[in-house]
């Protein structure tokens, strides 16, 4: 049989391309058309900025001496009413006052300049935080239900079966409403522990629902071969299925988990300060609308990328046994 | 050794209709005794062997084991099965776990044997079955034999005190059939008492105490090797016998 001829690839590859830049010149025109003014140096300062801090004189006085050490100078005031000098640093740059200057109480004598985290990386953070917490109760929460849904108890399993149908069945901006305007009054929650606690509820129902199916997807023989040797149910849960039916759920965990980084931005509208929060923020004071939103989206697609390979990794590890 | 007393076990079919896999079966087998189960397919000879451990409950009847009565509210099941070894026909071995570790959680989750005892305990089996080198292996680097054997290993880790085999060689190649039935003749030499579901004619007529007939959930006989190959009684055992043989 002769072998099948491979077309060649690079048509198409060149295709992508103009179809990419094709993308990229709409984007200008459209901008063009409204006569929108890229502004991106106006991004960095949102994640890092350079901050002034003016230091003034805590007493009226003389000046005695400035000594230099460093970049910085150590000013030495005489207090007007006597008694021991005091002394103030501030930047050499910033330096206002000469020796034998007077000065006024609170007087402005230069400035202490040093780096400040910008919203967009607290933003950040708190988005990453919120995850991570929520994903980690909810893990917690979608093990222990899963188990329930599985159990022979009617009651266990009704409960857990109600639960992950009322969280699936309903929208998560609602829960989130639900959870902060209901429960966190009648319990006074502060407004991060409900949005964690609601997206812990809402991630839990469907972890509960991988887990029961990784679970279900491990053979019964071998529980059967568990239990043959002595084991009770639940060592048997412990040493042979879970860890087999762990090894199966990763990706479709994977996918779960990165699915919450995003709709973790729901928390933004009980006023969590989070990535998207910050983002609509900062639009507010700094008028780059588009640049901040694509900024924003880039962060989120940074962090579920490196999710999405750090599981992909873990996956590969776990596979080791096959 | 073993005593069972009028067990039924009955399974609701998926049209609704009542299937006796075990209906009214009484026997014994004492210490040491080697008994072969044949019959044909869904005859019901693992549905009873299951009984024999508890993997499956039973409708009526009794079963005891060294004594202790698998129905009596007060019998710990799991303290049972840790004294009857279970050997499946699909090997069921742990796979995220290697050989050795299949051999030594049980005992130590189990038997709340010291892990340098376990594993000792182990090696010597492994080497008894043949297969010492692939300790560190994952079961499925092994051949069906190998897997077979280490299955049989890991359920004499618990020190049984029974032997139950469901079928131990159908799942496996031709060739490596005799290296698992050398393992279950050396078994039955040593004194181990077993119960054999089995199509292995020749391993019945060599190592059996007694063949039981088993069909519609009944043993319909029960006799020594010798005459059970030669002069069966009953016509659905000659006509069973004819097609296999
Ligand atoms: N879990 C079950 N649910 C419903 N019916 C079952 C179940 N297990 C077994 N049966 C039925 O019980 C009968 C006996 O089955 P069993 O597996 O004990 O037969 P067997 O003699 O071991 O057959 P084989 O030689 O094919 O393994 C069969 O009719 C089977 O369909
Ligand atoms: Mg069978």
């Amino acid at each position: 049989m002769p072998a099948k001829r491979r077309s060649p690839q690079w048509p198409w590859q060149g295709l992508l391309v103009l179809i990419l830049i094709g993308l990229a010149a709409g984007l200008w025109f459209a901008t063009q058309r409204i006569h929108y003014e890229w502004r991106w140096s106006r991004v960095p300062q949102y994640f890092l900025y350079h901050d002034e801090a003016s230091q003034t004189a805590p007493v009226a006085g003389v000046v005695l001496a400035i000594n230099p050490s460093g970049a910085d100078s150590r000013i030495e005031l005489q207090p007007e009413g006597g008694g021991q000098p005091v002394a103030v640093t501030v930047e050499t740059d910033t330096l206002k006052v000469k020796p034998g200057d007077a000065v006024a109480e609170d007087q402005d004598l230069g400035a202490v300049r040093s780096w400040k985290i910008g919203p967009l990386t607290w933003g950040l953070w708190v988005t990453i935080w919120i995850s991570f917490v929520s994903g980690l109760i909810g893990m917690v929460i979608g093990l222990i239900t899963g188990l329930c849904r599985l159990s022979p108890n009617p009651t266990l399993r009704g409960l857990a079966i109600l639960y992950i149908e009322l969280i699936r069945g309903t929208p998560l901006l609602v829960q989130i409403f639900i959870f902060y305007f209901f429960i966190g009054t009648v319990l006074n929650l502060d407004r991060t522990v409900a949005g964690i606690g609601a997206l812990a509820l809402f991630v839990g129902a469907y972890v509960a629902e991988i887990i029961r199916a990784g679970i279900q997807s491990i053979p019964r023989g071998q529980s059967e071969a568990a239990r043959s040797l002595g084991m009770s149910a639940t060592e048997t849960m412990i040493y042979i299925v879970l860890p087999q039916a762990f090894k199966r759920v990763l990706p479709p965990l994977a996918g779960q988990f990165i699915s919450l980084i995003k709709d973790s931005s729901l928390v933004s509208v009980i006023a969590i300060t989070d990535l998207t929060k910050s983002g609509r923020e900062i639009i507010t004071s700094s008028f780059a609308t588009f640049e901040i939103w694509f900024t924003v989206a880039l962060l989120y697609l940074v962090v579920t990328s490196i999710l999405s390979q750090v599981l992909f990794w873990l996956e590969r590890r776990f596979a080791r046994s096959d | 050794m073993i005593k069972v007393n009028k067990l039924f076990k009955t399974f609701e079919g998926r049209g609704g209709q009542i299937v006796r896999a075990v209906d009214d079966i009484s026997t014994e087998v004492a210490k040491g005794e080697v008994v072969v189960i044949i019959g044909p397919s869904g005859s019901g000879k693992s549905t009873f062997l299951r009984c024999l451990n508890g993997l499956e409950d039973f409708d009526d009847g009794q079963v005891v084991i060294d004594g202790i009565d698998l129905t009596a509210s007060k019998t710990n099941l799991n303290a049972i099965r840790r004294e009857v070894g279970m050997v499946f026909q699909h090997f069921n071995l742990f796979p995220h776990k290697t050989v050795l570790e299949n051999l030594t959680l049980a005992q130590q989750v189990v038997r709340k044997r010291k892990p340098a005892e376990a594993k000792e305990k182990a090696m010597k089996l492994l080497t008894k079955v043949g297969i010492a080198e692939k300790a560190q292996e994952y079961p499925s680097r092994l051949s069906g034999g190998q897997q077979q054997r280490v299955a049989i290993a890991r359920a004499l880790a618990m020190d049984p005190k029974v032997m139950l085999f469901d079928e131990p060689t159908s799942a496996l190649d031709p060739e490596m059939v005799g290296e698992v039935l050398d393992v279950m003749k050396q078994l039955a030499k040593e004194g181990m008492t077993m119960a054999v579901v089995t199509h292995e004619m020749g391993f019945a007529r060599e190592v059996a105490n007694r063949v039981l007939f088993m069909d519609f959930g009944r043993i319909l006989e029960d006799a020594p090797p010798a005459e059970f190959f030669t002069a069966p009684k009953e016509p659905r055992a000659q006509t069973f016998l004819k097609q296999v043989l």
